[in-house]
């Protein structure tokens, strides 16, 4: 732990800041000295600035934290995931995607992140909805089960991939399937995980016939990816 | 009504709003030592909400204890 925390400049000013400022109030607190100048002065230090320095260090920090798939294998109903996408001999699309260095420790965020103008924000929303239906839903519920109930809540976006591969490449277009499907690929029409293409991202995808229909969300009519919850 | 608004303005010091910096600080650094969704979500809420409401408390203090500094300064020297 001490060797992360020093690896990681950000927590380590963050915890840095934090200690200085609670050595400076645990000093108030014990030896209660008059409210001078001086006194006003290190408890605007101790107060004000040092903590506002632990917590925009720290949000930071934490917004990072929350891309690794550490985090989001926290959860007991992901570890499977996690598993899969560090397993060094799987095949499916998120491991071979999380051997890449561009991916590496945040592949889980690399695919599942929102890129639009307040891309960061809806990911971030989506995760504390993530967090709300764990607290309440799944917290109790056996790996078994939760292999075979969790699934996207909205199929997977085209637009997601194609943040990387961008489709006007000469060898992706070399691909006969790539150039004859190129419209219907970059509309989202067929699903670049689909099962006649590159298959799901996970070997526990389901398929869209086997999934637990959720009523508050309509189904996208050729959605051939995961959705729901 | 007024018993309690006098005792909510008794609990306006500065100690307490150092053992509250206190206590946001270690929502803070338990996030960074221990990044998984609940120390995450609770520096960012309870810390951070802990955090502001100390330093609010500290502003209110200093604040008033100058403005008195100024009033007594005033009272000494009205020229």
């Amino acid at each position: 732990m001490v060797s992360w925390i020093i690896s990681n400049p950000l927590v380590a000013a963050a915890i840095g800041s934090a200690v200085v400022a609670a050595l400076l109030l645990v000093w108030y607190l014990l030896r209660r000295p008059a409210l001078t100048h001086a006194t006003k002065l290190v408890l605007l230090a101790a107060i004000g600035v040092l903590p506002l320095a632990t917590a925009t260090t720290g949000n930071i920090a934490g917004f990072e934290a929350t891309k690794e798939r550490q985090f989001c294998g926290s959860c007991h109903v992901m570890t499977p995931y996690k598993h899969d996408s560090e397993d060094r001999r799987s095949t499916s699309l998120a491991a071979r995607h999380a051997r890449n260095d561009l991916f590496g420790e945040a592949n889980c965020y690399a695919c599942h992140a929102d890129y639009g103008m307040f891309g960061t924000v809806v990911t971030k929303l989506g995760g504390l909805r993530h967090i709300y239906e764990y607290v309440f839903h799944y917290r109790n519920t056996s790996l078994e089960e939760a292999r075979e109930t969790i699934h996207l809540r909205r199929p997977f976006q085209n637009a997601t991939c194609m943040h990387c591969h961008s489709t006007q490449g000469t060898s992706w277009n070399a691909t006969k399937e790539h150039a004859s499907l190129l419209d219907r690929v970059r509309s989202g029409e067929i699903s670049c995980a689909s099962a006649g293409c590159h298959g799901p991202a996970h070997p526990f995808s389901k398929p869209p016939q086997a999934r637990v229909p959720d009523p508050a969300i309509a189904p996208a009519p050729d959605a051939t990816q995961e959705q729901a919850r | 009504m007024k018993k309690l608004l006098h005792r909510l303005a008794g609990l306006l010091t500065l100690r307490t709003s150092a053992v509250l910096t206190l206590l946001g600080l270690a929502f803070m650094v338990w996030s960074m030592v221990k990044p998984t969704p609940l120390p995450v979500m609770l520096a960012m809420s309870v810390g951070q909400g802990l955090g502001t409401t100390a330093f609010a408390i500290y502003a209110y203090i200093v604040i008033r204890e100058i403005r008195r500094e100024m009033q007594r300064a005033r009272e000494r020297d009205p020229s």
